[in-house]
């Protein structure tokens, strides 16, 4: 395998080497770059800028308000150092692998019933997709409720099959399952939907010859249906990478206590701090800017190898 | 004129170049703070009383127009964010107690208020409050709107059907200290057994730090965390789970919310603004509550103050008008519309201030708050105390819930603050 490259080269071009008058046409479309244009001022203001600006900060000390002091890269140092950013990293991994894998499987056996429900189609694919257009801090509020521990729904059906109850949001692994759960029942819907999406494009002839071979469900699904989805299940993989190395509300709201209290502290023994909460905690609650941007970085590097995983597997996948 | 295609993108474009270029030129432009007769007033829902401040608009609108905004959200990070970008500074400015500390490095921002004749008021309000709005430097940058004078709440049924003291000025002497407060405790858990007179133990932790004069960095930016103060108060909140008077819940939770409708947690130390979170959140519990002093001492949760920014082009006529919102009659209004403790001991006597109180079993609440609010301590508050306490808080915390073995706990906390405070250029 390694003797493949990883990356093919692209084609020749088939525009034209640009010419001595290329120059000339760029002022002849001026109109067509105005055009496009305000994308990019906002995207310079508002995206550009800030990056750019997070980048020089992370070099310096800041409580947000006073004179900036060069640090050099004390910050990074420290953040190498720092078990609080480490432990914040496989929080969130944990929480994400939580979250994702039970979601995907769900997504899929929902896709697959909703494909093949007669009746009421459109009213089961709202109620599905509802989930994900509702406020996470709502979902947050009511999944602390149903979480609790003496008057929680999940610890009434625990004791009904007759198991001890648990106090979820009390106990490091209870506060990780709790939070996973939530986004998965927030992303369950949507994914489905994408899902759904992708067994409508399978022709109907793959089926229909799979029948005619006299193959059963369960193989017509793993032979057929599995292997046409692989781009799909590729792409949601990726989107929920990125929204779940993301994740910040959901614990900060399932997580927080009294007014007396920081509300990025992750509950007990940080098990839901996760690596935004952590950037929120060392910039908003210490004020210490500098370190935060910092830490915007550091999170940024894990997405970033994040995604390097998710694109050598989509190539892979390619070159089959 | 016919109108062609090509003509109206031409006309559309210019109309967007002009408008683009319009905004440039108004963007160099933009005002450091407000404009034309405006007065701009920042503060957050329930900061002061919207009474108090309608009627100063009335009242100056002959010379300014007061424009009192409230902001949501994150208060702070807005407020920093705007005098940053040295753009549309409000002139008058709501600075909330807990973040006072870290306001004070920058008092070059703020007017300093002796500068306006502030020492002539100094008398009429708290000490202990006023000296938190003092900087290094001398200046004082904060004019003081409340305080949050700490007490016990507590349902006298419950106290009484344990044996306890539970008439507010019996409890009040009876349980004076923490270790006869947490005898009680026990007493509780036995009489009633699944009844627990501590939710959590950061409370202990917390209201004994506050107790005490000292927190947890000093004025020599020297870390004093792992000093004797906090060790006590870090033994007290070990205590008090060792001998099983703190329930397994956490605060504000449908499990706490629901043990305290039932009397299984009788008790909740917190500030005096806690009260109107307890009517709102037990609306039920009417009349089933009482208010004593807190065991171990006065300390003081919260409050906040108004400056005046660098950005406010009459600081005369913006200090009068914060006095005057903020003197001792228009304190006592903000305690009755918004729960306010006033900072201004005057209003302690005010006839609306003495009201009895129904939910409180018509207690007079102000007995126990206005002595509580007068003898808190001047205490010493670092720009790093929330940095360095937090790791300790945390400890404590999975002592209290997870039950780690208090001496593990402490030596993780120390050696987590040592590192922070390497990091933030904090001796120790």
């Amino acid at each position: 395998m390694a003797t493949v490259p990883l990356v093919e080269k692209p084609p020749a071009p088939a525009v034209e080497p640009p010419t001595p008058n290329s120059r000339k046409s760029i002022r002849s479309y001026w109109r067509l770059y105005a055009a496009i244009s305000p994308f990019y001022l906002l995207f310079l203001a508002f995206g550009l800028i800030p990056v750019g600006f997070s980048l020089y900060l992370s070099f310096h000390r800041w409580d947000g308000l006073g004179s900036m002091q060069y640090a050099g890269l004390s910050q990074y140092k420290y953040l190498l150092s720092d078990t609080d950013f480490w432990s914040s990293i496989g929080n969130t991994i944990i929480i994400w692998a939580l979250a994702t894998f039970p979601m995907i499987f769900l997504a899929m056996v929902t896709a697959v019933m909703l494909n093949s429900a007669v009746r009421f189609k459109k009213i089961y694919r709202f109620a599905f997709f509802l989930p994900n257009v509702t406020s996470v801090v709502a979902v947050a509020i009511i999944f602390g409720s149903v979480f609790s521990t003496n008057f929680g729904l999940v610890n009434a059906l625990l004791q009904a099959v007759g198991l001890d109850q648990v106090a979820w949001l009390n106990t490091p692994w209870g506060i990780k399952v709790a939070i996973a759960t939530l986004m998965t029942w927030q992303w369950t819907g949507y994914n489905a939907i994408i899902f759904l999406a992708g067994l409508q494009t399978i022709p109907g002839e793959l089926y229909e010859a799979a029948r005619v071979d006299g193959a059963g469900p369960i193989q017509t699904f793993f032979r057929i249906t599995l292997p046409m989805m692989r781009p799909v299940l590729l792409f949601v993989l990726v989107i929920s990478t990125v929204t779940g190395l993301q994740s910040f509300s959901e614990p900060q709201v399932l997580l927080q206590t009294t007014a007396n209290e920081s509300t990025f502290s992750g509950g007990p023994d940080h098990a839901g701090r996760t690596m935004v909460l952590y950037f929120f905690q060392q910039t908003f609650d210490n004020n210490d800017f500098g370190y935060g941007a910092a830490v915007a970085w550091g999170i940024f590097l894990v997405v970033v190898i994040f995604s390097i995983i998710n694109w050598r597997l989509v190539q892979r996948r390619g070159e089959d | 004129m016919r109108l062609s295609r090509r003509g109206l993108l031409r006309a559309g474009l210019a109309g967007t170049a002009a408008t683009a270029l319009g905004g440039l030129a108004t963007g160099c432009a933009v005002p450091t703070g407000s404009t034309g007769r405006n007065m701009v007033l920042w503060y957050w829902s329930g900061g002061l009383s919207d009474t108090v401040v309608k009627k100063a608009k009335a009242r100056y609108d002959s010379s300014v127009d007061l424009d009192a905004i409230q902001i949501g959200g994150y208060y702070r990070s807005k407020l920093i964010t705007t005098m940053t970008g040295q753009a549309h500074i409000p002139d008058i400015a709501g600075l909330k107690g807990e973040d006072m500390a870290s306001y004070l490095p920058n008092a070059d921002q703020f007017i300093d208020l002796r500068t306006l004749g502030a020492e002539k008021l100094k008398s009429q309000y708290l000490d202990w409050k006023w000296q938190q709005a003092v900087a290094p430097d001398g200046s004082l940058i904060g004019f003081p709107i409340d305080v949050g004078p700490v007490v016990q709440y507590y349902q006298p049924a419950v106290y009484e059907k344990a044996g306890l003291a539970h008439e507010p000025d019996d409890v009040s002497s009876e349980m004076n200290t923490w270790d006869k407060f947490f005898a009680a405790g026990e007493q509780l858990k036995k009489r009633i057994p699944g009844t627990y007179i501590l939710t959590d133990v950061g409370s202990v932790f917390e209201m004994s730090i506050g107790q005490g004069t000292t927190r947890y960095v000093n004025r020599d930016k020297h870390f004093i965390g792992d000093g004797e103060h906090v060790r006590v108060c870090w033994d007290r909140a070990v205590e008090a789970k060792r001998r099983g008077i703190v329930s397994d819940l956490v605060t504000g939770t449908p499990d706490s919310i629901s043990a305290t409708e039932k009397g299984r947690l009788p008790s909740q130390l917190n500030a005096s603004w806690a009260a109107g979170d307890l009517k709102l959140q037990y609306p039920k519990t009417k009349g089933r509550w009482r208010v004593a002093n807190c065991p171990g001492g006065p300390s003081n949760v919260g409050g906040s103050f108004l400056a005046i920014t660098k950005a406010c082009r009459e600081p005369e006529k913006a200090f009068e008008i914060i006095t005057w919102l903020l003197n001792a009659d228009n304190q006592a209004q903000g305690f009755v519309d918004a729960g306010l403790f006033p900072s201004t001991p005057a209003s302690y006597d005010m006839k609306k201030l003495r009201e009895p109180d129904p939910f409180f079993g018509d207690q007079i609440t102000m007995d126990v708050y206005g002595p509580a609010a007068e003898k808190i301590p001047v205490a010493f508050n670092s720009p790093f105390d929330v940095a360095l306490g937090q790791p300790i808080k945390d400890e404590i915390k999975n002592v209290g819930v997870l039950g780690k073995d208090p001496k593990k706990a402490w030596r993780d906390a120390m050696s987590k603050c040592r590192r922070i405070a390497d990091h933030l250029g904090v001796s120790h």
